[in-house]
């Protein structure tokens, strides 16, 4: 239990609670701001930090859409790099035989993850908690062997389709009907900043309209939101649905940068990663998780140099599990409306560690 | 006599070896409060289970208003307006009260129109307003933003009922709602329960014999999976396979 005690939407009054209150808002808006001045900075002073930025800003799209099922719906996938590769995969296909138009390619990318979750989804809903879990993890390694042996070329009897362990590689760059242009890394940043902030937007919308109400009863308590009268199945489908739509997207938006498009994107590792950065982040708070991505793509590279950088992640993410289990978005929230006492929470939070686990 | 609400046509649940319930022939008539007792493990619950869903007849038929409602699952049976409540609170622990009960007065409002995903929630005020009715009547509107699982045991249970009855149902089966309760808030259950079946149909499950005597009209007596005795509650009481089965023994 306890996964939105994070950011408690009942702090608010009843009529206008929900995830991202106003000061909330305030605060996203301020960190997009900030990030659109930051992007022209890092492009002229060190064109790396623009990459290392989008990256940040895929993987947080990645994040959002995992936790608004993970973290807000209750449904445990971690096989999100399924819809992620298969975005990704789209996109890759359609720059090199269609056209590499933006407002092409993107939706299309959305459109593959809406159809690869729904059809994930559809058949995984039925199972529970951990055996939702695995289900959805074997998916996605179906999908990570289909494009590492080029099934889809054995299938079609063509040469090659995925290109099998080396990927799709040397993609074009996007455009926008030859009006803008995305090979320069800035506008490319600039386009993935809108898409994300959209996105963000548009799943706490979601999260707070009725059909969100809805997600997180299931979450509550699945077996009595089907004795009120929810056909709690259905429900679950389309919010996998709409959560593989923002990571298909975000695959989207993450190959055409790299130029590459390779089945690790749809590897069970990176599913496993974005876990780590949910609960760094704070589960079921959808921002969270978004830092939590920056957080952990800062860290590996910073420490990549370092061979075993993991061993630093992963002390990081004991850490913060153990003495902030709410993760990063508990302790902002927790330290934004009681900034005096952070002392005294240190003491609590160590208190808690020796009483649960030294005990 | 007119067509029963409910009706079981020799219902039997297997589960493996297991016969839990047995033959079952039971109608309910509309209005009302029915009962249905039986020493633990008689089948009662399964029973409810049946009715609602959660599991299928192995044999046998149960209707509603003539319809054939076995083998619909568990939302199907809640919109032709049968609901249940549960023995242990089965409810949604860590949102409000409010909140517990809005989700089942929003339940047949939401669907998977492009307003149910980009409205905001509270744009259904109709639910609130209604939601707000519920607990007034079962006297939690003072702790509506409490969070469900802070709650005292008499509130929870309350509650338990408030969200069964948030769906506006026809037929109200209720699986022991005065279970663990002092003779205080028994009282007050029972007086909710009363109430209720002033416009709703209401079964019981109860081990509480006074209260089953005393509110009933009909009662069903079912032991080791079977129906053994219907009737009203004195012919129940005189009843000698009844005191045999269940009132002797306690």
């Amino acid at each position: 239990m306890g996964l939105l005690d994070a950011f408690d939407p009942r702090e608010a009054s009843p009529t206008t609670d929900g995830i991202l209150t106003n000061r909330g808002r305030f605060g996203v808006l301020a960190l997009i701001a900030a990030l659109a001045v930051l992007g022209p900075i890092a492009a002229s002073v060190r064109p790396f930090w623009l990459y290392l930025l989008v990256q940040i800003l895929a993987f947080a799209l990645l994040a959002l859409s995992l936790d608004f099922v993970f973290g807000y719906a209750g449904l445990l996938s971690f096989g999100h790099a399924a819809m992620f590769g298969a975005g990704g995969y789209a996109v890759a296909l359609l720059v090199t035989h269609v056209t590499p138009n933006a407002l092409v390619v993107l939706p299309a990318a959305v459109l593959t993850g809406v159809v690869v979750a729904a059809f994930i989804g559809w058949f995984s809903v039925r199972a529970r908690g951990i055996y939702f879990a695995m289900l959805t993890l074997a998916f996605a390694q179906i999908f990570y062997v289909a494009a590492f042996a080029d099934l889809p070329a054995s299938l079609l009897g063509v040469e090659t389709v995925t290109g099998g362990d080396n990927g799709l590689v040397g993609l074009a760059a996007l455009e926008a009907f030859g009006v803008v242009d995305l090979s320069s890394r800035l506008n490319y940043y600039f386009l993935t900043l809108a898409l994300v902030a959209l996105s963000l937007l548009a799943i706490v919308r979601i999260a707070n309209s009725p059909f969100g109400r809805v997600l997180q009863g299931v979450r509550e308590n699945e077996d009595r939101m089907a004795f009120i009268g929810y056909d709690v199945e259905r429900y679950k489908v389309i919010g996998f649905a709409i959560s593989g739509g923002f990571a298909g997207l975000a695959g989207g938006l993450y190959v055409p940068f790299q130029s590459l498009a390779q089945p690790q994107l749809l590897h069970w590792t990176l599913s496993g990663e974005l876990v780590v950065m949910l609960l760094l982040g704070g589960l079921g708070t959808l921002w969270g998780p978004m830092l939590g991505a920056g957080v952990v793509i800062l860290l590996e590279e910073q420490l990549s140099g370092f061979t075993a950088w993991e061993v630093i992640l992963g002390a990081v993410f004991v850490v913060v599990v153990v003495f902030a289990p709410q993760g990063l978005a508990g302790v902002l929230v927790s330290l934004r409306d009681d900034p005096k006492d952070t002392l005294g929470k240190v003491r609590d939070a160590l208190a808690n560690y020796r009483e649960k686990v030294l005990k | 006599m007119s067509e029963p609400l409910l009706r079981t046509d020799s219902v039997t649940k297997r589960f493996g070896k297991l016969t839990a319930v047995s033959d079952v022939s039971l109608s309910i008539p509309e209005g009302g409060i029915s009962s249905i007792i039986g020493p633990n493990g008689a089948g009662k619950t399964t029973l409810f289970n049946l009715f609602t869903g959660k599991h299928a007849p192995t044999e046998g038929s149960i209707e509603f208003r003539g319809d054939p409602i076995d083998g619909l699952e568990p939302h199907e049976v809640v919109a032709r307006g049968i609901v249940r409540s549960f023995q242990i609170t089965n409810f949604f622990a860590e949102l409000s009260a409010l909140e517990n009960v809005r989700l089942a007065t929003q339940a047949d409002r939401t669907g998977f129109a492009p307003d149910d995903f980009l409205a905001h929630h509270a744009s259904l005020s109709e639910a609130t307003d209604e939601a707000e009715a519920v607990l007034e009547r079962i006297g939690l509107l003072d702790v509506a933003d409490r969070t469900a699982a802070n709650l005292a045991y008499g509130e929870r249970r309350h509650l338990e009922i408030g969200i069964a009855l948030a769906t506006d149902p026809d037929l109200l089966l209720m699986d022991e709602p005065t279970a663990g309760m002092g003779p205080e808030q028994t009282d007050a259950t029972v007086s909710l329960i009363e109430n209720i079946a002033e416009d709703a149909t209401v079964v019981l499950i109860e081990h509480d014999m006074e209260i089953v005597m005393n509110v009933s009209e009909r009662i069903a007596v079912m032991n080791s999976g079977e129906l053994i005795a219907r009737g009203t509650p004195e012919e129940i009481s005189r009843n000698e396979a009844v005191q045999r089965a269940y009132l002797g023994g306690e």
